[in-house]
């Protein structure tokens, strides 16, 4: 018995080093110099009395809270009645279906998001249409509607395999019963189906809810200095003003609300549970 | 939901899911020298301006051989520990497979960022092997994934039958244990592999302009100039990444891998 679990540490230990060395060593780091125990930092508070202190900052964290909660609701309006779609289909319209939505995961964000500029440049597929049907052209590749538009379509696979994950573990049977016992399609879904896939769906929002709050690409790339995010700033400390301390204390508080998050959608599940 | 709904709504959703790719596609054909859309006439001369620059086929270079290198490195500690895991037995073995599998819930961009500051401070930065180590943490958590799920699905009788006849533990490994377990193996490397190819937020921060992989070498691209050649390399990256998917789901079947995502 005593040899089988030294064999079994020796067969852990070499993955569980490499990440106590490159991956919480490093996040400790970050925290380390964030509270200024960094090239040329004063040790203390400062950086973040800084951060608290500035409206601008404020600001910047409601446009990320913002913008993620929308791409969440986005994804979740597509996404849910896809998932139904794709659990509910058999044989190859299934694997098909599973494609479609699988297929942009594998395509680089920065493609894609090059992609929905081609869509909603001034001389791209949107004023094309617009054109054809007679209508004025917009500008809307620097909005946050366009952003929130192409961060939705980076993330749907996720809300949609997480909520299908669900419906997947579900008995069809169930269904089956309520329509025996005289249910319609509709009370069949909002007192069978929706209760049920209702943890996949948490699941899903919370997914895609913490993945946006630390995407860049896409608000890199489609934004400007007015659709400025958290993650987006993280990046332009670190290459552009090259203040590090400030760069780790930024992040440190993206890292917060995105946690923040997962403890509230936690109680919230635990609630649901009840 | 009946099925004339439901196929109406297929058709909108996939015109979302798809408009962006199919722009991408169109545009790499363009015969104009600027991005619009319709194409005015098409051509081949972006594709072939591509194929020929070194400042996107250097990249696509690193990006292949990064992706491999970090896919065999999370193979080697992946395996043993998803092995030990799955057999259990242990103290902590719970805790464990969480806290291997924790890369998968931080933000891409708070890792990078630690993982800058880090290398520097141990000298390693701005180095290939740091860009290395950071694929390695990323893909660790997928390749653990994909062998546990394969080898708790397997009937591991054999394994004790051929300790029992006095196999010792390598040989055990190699001819019992190892041929079971190959498919998730493989799987989880090609998972891993496209992971690590796909990956941009550690990438940008911990490349150089020689270690640039090719997602890196498309957003600067697009940073500075908004040209069909983003177009053209993309549809490269495209027909790559496909020819790997066709591989993972005729290998291993699409739906097992990725509907398991949600489950133990």
């Amino acid at each position: 018995m005593t040899s089988d679990r030294r064999r079994a540490g020796l067969l852990v230990a070499p993955a569980v080093l490499f990440l106590a060395g490159f991956f919480l060593g490093p996040l400790l780091l970050g925290v380390g110099v964030s509270l200024g125990h960094g090239p040329g930092g004063t040790p203390g508070f400062g950086q973040y009395t800084r951060l608290l202190g500035d409206s601008y900052y404020w600001e910047v964290a409601r446009n990320t809270l913002g913008l993620a909660a929308a791409v969440t609701a986005l994804t979740l309006a597509i996404g849910y009645p896809y998932a139904l779609i794709l659990t509910r289909a058999g044989g190859v319209a299934k694997t098909l279906l599973l494609l479609l939505v699988v297929a942009p995961l594998m395509v680089n964000v920065v493609v894609r998001t090059f992609g929905w500029m081609v869509v909603f440049g001034r001389a791209g597929l949107l004023n094309a249409l617009l054109r054809g049907l007679g209508l004025p052209e917009l500008d809307i590749l620097n909005s946050w509607t366009a952003i929130a538009i192409a961060l939705a379509h980076v993330l749907l696979p996720f809300m949609v395999l997480s909520i299908a994950a669900t419906l997947e573990g579900l008995d069809p049977a169930l269904g089956e019963a309520a329509a025996t016992l005289g249910a319609d399609p509709w009370r069949q879904f909002r007192h069978v189906l929706l209760p049920l896939s209702l943890h996949g769906a948490i699941t899903g929002c919370l997914l895609v809810f913490a993945l946006c709050m630390g995407s860049f690409v896409t608000p890199l790339v489609m934004g400007n200095n007015r659709t400025m995010v958290l993650a987006v700033l993280v990046y332009q400390q670190l290459t552009v003003t090259s203040d590090w301390a400030f760069a780790a204390t930024l992040g440190l508080v993206l890292l917060a609300l995105v946690l923040a998050v997962f403890w509230l959608q936690a109680r919230l599940a635990r609630r649901l549970a009840a | 939901m009946n099925s004339g709904w439901s196929r109406g709504y297929v058709v909108l959703a996939g015109t979302f899911i798809l408009a962006p790719l199919l722009v991408v596609v169109a545009v790499a054909f363009t015969s104009a020298s600027f991005v619009s859309f319709p194409p005015p006439g098409w051509s081949l001369r972006w594709l072939a301006k591509v194929l020929a620059d070194p400042a996107f086929m250097r990249p696509l270079g690193n990006s292949l051989v990064l992706a491999a290198l970090a896919a065999s490195g999370a193979a080697l500690l992946a395996v043993p520990a998803a092995l030990a895991l799955a057999r259990g037995g242990f103290r902590g073995a719970a805790e464990i497979e969480s806290f291997l599998l924790s890369p998968l819930s931080l933000p891409a961009l708070i890792l990078s960022l630690s993982l800058l500051f880090f290398l520097a401070r141990i000298g390693l930065g701005g180095q290939p092997i740091g860009l290395w180590i950071g694929h390695v943490v990323v893909t660790i958590p997928y390749m653990l994934r994909t062998v546990l799920a394969t080898y708790r699905g397997v009937d591991r009788s054999a394994e004790e039958a051929a300790m029992t006849l006095g196999a010792t533990p390598l040989r055990v490994f190699l001819h019992v244990t190892l041929p079971m377990i190959r498919p998730g193996i493989l799987a989880g490397g090609l998972f891993a592999f496209l992971v690590s190819f796909d990956e941009v937020a550690i990438a940008l921060l911990l490349s150089t302009m020689r270690t640039a992989t090719l997602p890196v070498a498309i957003l600067n691209h697009i940073a500075h100039n908004y040209d069909p050649a983003v177009a053209a390399i993309s549809l490269i990256n495209i027909a790559l990444v496909t020819v790997a998917m066709l591989a993972l789901e005729f290998g291993f079947g699409l739906d097992r891998l990725m509907l398991s995502r949600g489950r133990k």
